[in-house]
This record gives structure tokens, C-alpha cells and sequence, in this order.
């Protein structure tokens, strides 16, 4: 019972290599071929215990999908299954990226009093990208090198800028949507 | 082949005898069921020719009324008819209290924190009264296809949160119906209409009922329909609509606020029918009483609009939680009653850039829908074309200290989903622990809406801290939650005790059931064996099924003869006519087949993992 055991893990479940850059296209097709086959409706007419797995195959495949889906989660993920312990919030106690994290936060709470919130969002927001963008290379690099501890930094500093991330979002819609 | 001797003609159903299978829009204001009639899903009428139910029911002294007989009486009769009661499914009595100025029945509290109403025929409580509408909806269609059902696909609304569709899920059982699955409102609404056009793209559904208003964002492509986020709210519709229009009747003719019941109801009517009017006149002359006014579009647009502006701040929400711009909606579905009013449909067609589809009855899309899917998970169509993955639209938390609320499992997580988080205890020798199952985006406890609270026992006694409870909840394809509980050091699995904050427990719903049987006057045992002989049927015939497709693959001779042997065993027990008997076999059944279930599982897992269709290279966002 290789998959219902949970052996299988979420890369080999949706037949990806265990990377950090995936396809996410081929990710949200396989998900839709996987469920055809486990989807509890498509054992609405079968035994107890057959409804029963489904439910089962069914939810690890979504969490799989959940997991491989969301960049932080991922990389987390691939960092588990290099054996690390990791938490949901990892810590750093690297000085220049606190000082980063602080002035990068600052500058988001200061886009409400900005003369132009719109472009100083937007300028945040660039920013955040760019930096995003090369963390991930970072993570990319250090992960296929087999640096883990290295790479595990890097996760750091990848959840706070994808907290950032959505946190700027959030504002966006707060500030502009109406 | 063995397998052919099992079913002799008579005994068991044929199994590709066409199954008798419904689908049930269980709605505020209006209730209806619909089934597959030829190849096309057909709304049942009554003998008049009527489809709709209207969701009335009224207690009198010598039985239950249901439908529009009902609803005829509430003016005369308040306080023993019951309308809307799906406001009141899954609900506190304090929540109850809160719409109570709308709802005009005598309410006390019952078993479970549930409102009950006092009526003439006694105590009632909504899931009771829900399960008179289903019981009307369920005999209309047995009559109409000949038997009794094989199955229903009840709908709910996307934004019920589990209490509500417990409460739908314990109606439709104490009405004696078989749940093939609950399916969400506008997830069945687009099923009717991409069903017709095989369509492809993003989807919104704005649904405005009598009382509810959903909207959801759909992805659909080559037959699946994925929810990529839903929202709404519980408590707003077209009954608000009539009440602003009653409002500017009540401001212009000068009345005091304090009507009698009966009048409140006709000033609604003249409220609601001059609302119908708007639709295909450009102005309506209202009289109330010595009164007369005319109403026109533009008066009326300008009465409704501050609550449309409601229903598309949701629509925005639902579209940034989806990662969708309005202009990226390929397709906007309406559904209700209330969508018929044309001031909903410009401002929904300007909102969406789009003219929103209407081609299908706002009132029958959702139980046409349902009717699609019931018949593919009863087995009447292959249901390799069909999908449908929902969402779970609330957050699932816990309890913590301090009263904060701690998430599980987030909203717009798609279901069935599991997640497991860990407990220890914080006494030597601590056996028992208590957890509270919350539903809600707020951060303080008190802010969510309390689902149930578990009691663990049987820990093993250790030391503080030692002891590592992994506590599983589960939400199944229902949006139903369930939750198990093991000690990881020893293995030792906790006993979970649910007790359901605004709900019934188990054996409050089989009380239920045996007093309905009382009161119908049933044979309470001739009514337990058939059960038991449906559910035998039922299992033998998913075997039979599994067995046909792959058992020769899977199975060798000696574990398919032992698996034939308990086929075999349970046919006698069907026929022996003891509900123990076959339920005893059943039991036996199911732990003698879970091997080759599990084996089947992992065999569909297997080719769906090595197959590479089009669909990767083409599916996706």
C-alpha cells in the first residue's frame, strides 16, 4: 500500500522531480487526474471501507497539492525530506537581514501617510519581488548543492518576504479597492 | 463466472437496473426536486403542475402541513407555521434570538443548545422541521419514478458552516433519505449550465435567494469544477429587498410601526409583488390600505442598491481570495428568485464587465444541477467526465490559551482534507483533555462560532508533558467534519466524544428517528430490516461492481473464493429476515473486502500516477 501508507512523497505522488522550480501547470493537471481516480464521489456507490480510503487518498493528495503548490510550504517541504526539522516560522540571527526585515516593514507601514500611497506601494511592492527573486535563486542553488543548513537561511528569509508579500497585498486591496 | 449465483432474480436489484436517484434544493424560501428524464434533468411537479415547494411547514392539531398549503396559512396561523426554517439550521438560541424581530415563533431551548418552537402539535426543532419539507420532496419523487430513492444529492449553501450542514445532513435521515453527497449551491448551478456547454474558463455564481446570498468562483475545465473561493452572506436576500420596499410604503403612507402580524404580512406581498411588477413594467401603482403610490425603476433601484452594494463587496472578496480580476470572469451564473430583478442584473453585468447568464430557471438551475450529479454518483453515468472539488469556506480552529482561536485547517482549503496537530498534557498522570472546535477568520475565540467540544479519554497516565496526543480532523467531500485522536508513544488511541455546540449528538438523532416511526405508526422491526436489507443490497452490489472490474487482477483464487464466501453469507442473511443477522454479516463483509478496497485504491492511485494525458500539458491556470 505504497501510497496509502504515505510513503510516496508529494513530489513522486504528482510524478515531479524534487525541486524547487516547479511546473505548476503540470501540477494543477495532475491533481485533477489524481482525484478522478480517488475522489470519495467516485466510491458514493462503493463499500464503507472504500469510501473510507478515498476520503483518506483524497485528502493526502490535496495536501500534497497544498503543499507543493505554496512556495514556502514547498521549500519547507524539500528541506523535510533532507531531513531538517523545520517550523513554520523559522528564525534567523542573521544582522543584516533583521535590519532588512525592519526597514522593509517601515516602509510599508509609512505607504498609508505616503503624499502617493499608490506608487510607494508599488515601489514596496518591486522591491519585494526583486528581493523574492533572489532568494529564491539562492534557495534554488543552495538546495541542488546539498547545502541544507545554508539553504535553510534562505527559508527564512523567503517566509518573511512571502509574509511581506501578502501583507502588502492586503493593503493594496485595503487601500485601492473600492 | 462464481459471482452470477449470488444474485438470484428477485432478491437483489439487477445491477444495471437504472437507479432511482434525486436532486433536492433544500432553499429558504422555496424547496424543490429534480431527476434525470430521458438524458436531460427535469424539475418534478406536483399534481397541479407545480415544481416549487414553498419551504413552509405548519403544525395543527391533526398533522403536518408542507408547501403552499402552509404558507397560506402563516398570516392566520404565526405561530404554528414555520417559514425559513433553513435560518434556523445549525443555529444557537441566542443566534435565533438575534433574527428574532423577523421570525415571530415562540422559541425554548433544547438538547444541545438547539432553538426548539413551540407549536399546537408540541415541541419542534428545525432539523424536525427541515426533514417534513424533504419527506414532501422525497415522496414526490418515489411516486414519480416508481420506488423507493436510491439516493439524493441535497444542496447547501457554499458559506454553511459545518453545524448547518450536519443539521441538513440529520434532516435528510430522519426523512429516510440516502445523502449521496451535500453539494454546494452554485457549485450545482454551474454544473447545470456547463453540463450544456462543456465549458471551459472561470466561473462566477451569484446567488440571491429569498434569504441567503452566495457567491462563488469557480475554475472549470474539461468537466471538472473546481471552487476556487467562495463567500457571502447568511442572512440577506430578496425578503430584505421586500422589507426596504415596505419601508418606503410604511414612510410614505405615514404608518406607525407597530402592525399586527397579519398586516406585516400584506405589506410585504404588496412590497414583493410590486418588486415582480418592476420587472416587466417601467412603473406600478402600490396601494396599502387608504394609501397609494407609485413606485418606479429608478425609485426602486435607488431603494435596492445599498444592499446589491453589499452582495459585490462580497463578489470582491471572493475574487481576491480566488486570485481573480473581475475581468478574468469567463462566465457569471444567477441563480434565486431575487436575480430576476433587473436592477441585480445591471449591476451585476456592470461589476463583471458581462452580461450574466439567465437561459436557465434562477429557481430550478440549482435542484437541475443537483439532479446531474446524483445521477453519476448513483451509478447511472460514467462519472469519468465529472468532478466536482469543493472548498471548505470557513476556517477550521481550536481553543488555545488565553481564548485565541488557532487555525487547522484554513478556509478555501479544498476538501476532503486531514490534519493532524499534537497535544500534551500538562499534569502527572493527566488521562482525559478537553478540545474546542471553532469555525471563523477572527482571532478571539468568542468571535467564531463555537462546532462542538471533544472530550479525550484514555490517555495513558504519565508524566506532564510526556504524553503525545496527535489529534486527526478530518473534513470529508460534505464539508462534514470528523475527528480520531491516538497517543503516539503507545499507540493508544483516545476515545473521542463529540458534543456538537448547536446540534444534535448521534443518539439524539436516532430517538428522533425512533419517534418518528412511533408516531407514523411504523413497525418499528419490519422498518429496521428493511434498512438493513437496503444497506446489504447496497454493499453487495458495490462488491459485485469491484469485483467485475478488477477482483481477477487483484485478487488470487483463494482470496476471491473467501470474499465469495461472505457474499454468499450475507445473501443468506438478507433472506433470513433478522436485522441483526444481516447487520452482524455487513460488519464482516466490510472487514473481509478492505484488503482488496485497499488494493483498489492503490491500483486507481497507480494509474493515475503513471498516466500522462493531454491534461498536464495542457490543464492548469
Amino acid at each position: 500500500m505504497s501510497f496509502i501508507d504515505g510513503n510516496q512523497n508529494y513530489f513522486q505522488i504528482f510524478g515531479l522531480e524534487p525541486t524547487y522550480r516547479i511546473d505548476t501547470r503540470a501540477l494543477a493537471g495532475k491533481l485533477r487526474q489524481l482525484q478522478q481516480q480517488v475522489h470519495p464521489d467516485r466510491f458514493a456507490s462503493g463499500t464503507p471501507r472504500e469510501r473510507r480510503l478515498a476520503e483518506e487518498a483524497a485528502a493526502l493528495v490535496n495536501d500534497a497539492h497544498t503543499t507543493l503548490t505554496d512556495p514556502a510550504l514547498r521549500a519547507a517541504y524539500l528541506l523535510k525530506m533532507a531531513g531538517l526539522e523545520i517550523s513554520a516560522n523559522q528564525t534567523t540571527a542573521d544582522m543584516d537581514f533583521l535590519m532588512q526585515q525592519m526597514a522593509l516593514r517601515e516602509e510599508l507601514e509609512a505607504v498609508r501617510s505616503a503624499s502617493d500611497p499608490e506608487r510607494a506601494l508599488e515601489a514596496l511592492m518591486e522591491e519585494v519581488e526583486d528581493l523574492l527573486h533572489r532568494e529564491e535563486e539562492t534557495f534554488t542553488e543552495l538546495y541542488e548543492s546539498a547545502d541544507y543548513p545554508a539553504a535553510e537561511a534562505t527559508l527564512a528569509r523567503l517566509q518573511f518576504l512571502f509574509k511581506l508579500r501578502h501583507q502588502a497585498e492586503d493593503l493594496e486591496a485595503q487601500l485601492f479597492d473600492d | 463466472m462464481v459471482l452470477l449465483q449470488i444474485s438470484e432474480p428477485g432478491q437483489s436489484p439487477e445491477p444495471h437496473a437504472r437507479k432511482r436517484a434525486v436532486g433536492i434544493d433544500l432553499g429558504t424560501t422555496n424547496s424543490l426536486v429534480a431527476t434525470i428524464l430521458g438524458d436531460r434533468p427535469r424539475a418534478m411537479p406536483d399534481a397541479a403542475g407545480k415544481v416549487i415547494v414553498p419551504s413552509a411547514v405548519r403544525y395543527t392539531s391533526d398533522g403536518v402541513e408542507v408547501g403552499a398549503e402552509a404558507k397560506a396559512g402563516a398570516a392566520q396561523d404565526p405561530y404554528n407555521t414555520i417559514l425559513s426554517v433553513k435560518r434556523l439550521m445549525g443555529r444557537g438560541l441566542a443566534d435565533v434570538k438575534s433574527l428574532g424581530e423577523q421570525l415571530p415563533y415562540r422559541f425554548a431551548a433544547d438538547k444541545g443548545g438547539m432553538p426548539s418552537i413551540e407549536t399546537c402539535a408540541g415541541k419542534v426543532n428545525p432539523v424536525q422541521v427541515s426533514a417534513e419539507i424533504l419527506k414532501v420532496l422525497a415522496a414526490r419523487g418515489e411516486e414519480e419514478l416508481g420506488g423507493k430513492l436510491d439516493g439524493a444529492v441535497i444542496t447547501v449553501p457554499a458559506y454553511f458552516d459545518d453545524a448547518q450542514r450536519q443539521a441538513t445532513k440529520d434532516a435528510a435521515r430522519l426523512a429516510g433519505l440516502h445523502v449521496l453527497r451535500l453539494l454546494n449551491e452554485p457549485t450545482a448551478a454551474a454544473v447545470a449550465y456547463g453540463l450544456d456547454r462543456e465549458g471551459e474558463g472561470v466561473i462566477a455564481v451569484y446567488d440571491l435567494g429569498g434569504g441567503t446570498f452566495d457567491i462563488s468562483i469557480l475554475h472549470l475545465t474539461k468537466g471538472v469544477f473546481e471552487v476556487l473561493s467562495t463567500g457571502g452572506d447568511s442572512a440577506l436576500g430578496g425578503d430584505d429587498f421586500d422589507r426596504a420596499i415596505a419601508g418606503w410604503i410604511i414612510e410614505q403612507a405615514g404608518l406607525g410601526v407597530d402592525l399586527d402580524p397579519g398586516q406585516q404580512r400584506r405589506l410585504l406581498d404588496a412590497a414583493c409583488a410590486a418588486k415582480e411588477a418592476l420587472g416587466t413594467e417601467a412603473e406600478v401603482d402600490v396601494c396599502f390600505g387608504d394609501w397609494q403610490g407609485t413606485l418606479d425603476r429608478a425609485l426602486m433601484a435607488s431603494l435596492l442598491d445599498s444592499l446589491i452594494d453589499k452582495t459585490l463587496r462580497a463578489c470582491k472578496r471572493a475574487l481576491r481570495d480566488a486570485g481573480k480580476k473581475a475581468s478574468e470572469i469567463d462566465n457569471v451564473v444567477m441563480v434565486g428568485g431575487s436575480t430576476r430583478t433587473l436592477r441585480v442584473r445591471e449591476r451585476v453585468a456592470e461589476f463583471f464587465g458581462r452580461e450574466p447568464l439567465t437561459d436557465i430557471d434562477p429557481d430550478q438551475v440549482v435542484a437541475l444541477g443537483a439532479a446531474v450529479q446524483a445521477d453519476v454518483l448513483v451509478g447511472n453515468k460514467s462519472g469519468d467526465d465529472m468532478l466536482l472539488l469543493d472548498v471548505i469556506p470557513l476556517s477550521l480552529g481550536l481553543e488555545t490559551m488565553g481564548g485565541l482561536a488557532e487555525k487547522v485547517i484554513h478556509r478555501n482549503t479544498t476538501i476532503p482534507v486531514a490534519k493532524a496537530q499534537e497535544f500534551t498534557t500538562f499534569k502527572d498522570g493527566q488521562t482525559a483533555m478537553s478540545i474546542h472546535v471553532v469555525q471563523g477568520e477572527r482571532e478571539l475565540v468568542s468571535d467564531c462560532r463555537s462546532l462542538a467540544r471533544f472530550e479525550l479519554r484514555g490517555i495513558p497516565p504519565m508524566v506532564a508533558g510526556a504524553a503525545h496526543v496527535r489529534v486527526t480532523f478530518q473534513v470529508d467531500a460534505d464539508g462534514l467534519l470528523s475527528v480520531s485522536a491516538v497517543e503516539k508513544s503507545s499507540g493508544v488511541a483516545a476515545e473521542v466524544t463529540v458534543k456538537p455546540s448547536y446540534g444534535l449528538d448521534d443518539d439524539t438523532v436516532a430517538q428522533m428517528l425512533r419517534d418518528s416511526y412511533t408516531h407514523a405508526g411504523d413497525d418499528m422491526a419490519a422498518r429496521a430490516l428493511r434498512e438493513a436489507q437496503v444497506e446489504a443490497e447496497r454493499v453487495l452490489e458495490a462488491l459485485i461492481a469491484a469485483l467485475r472490474e478488477n477482483g481477477a487482477e487483484l485478487l488470487n483464487d483463494a482470496e476471491l473464493a473467501e470474499l465469495e464466501q461472505g457474499m454468499l453469507k450475507l445473501q443468506q442473511a438478507h433472506n433470513s429476515g433478522d436485522a441483526d443477522t444481516i447487520n452482524n454479516e455487513i460488519e464482516k463483509l466490510n472487514d473481509l473486502s478492505g484488503e482488496f478496497a485497499a488494493r483498489r485504491m492503490d491500483s486507481s492511485i497507480k494509474r493515475a500516477m503513471a498516466g500522462h494525458s493531454l491534461d498536464e500539458f495542457e490543464g492548469g491556470e
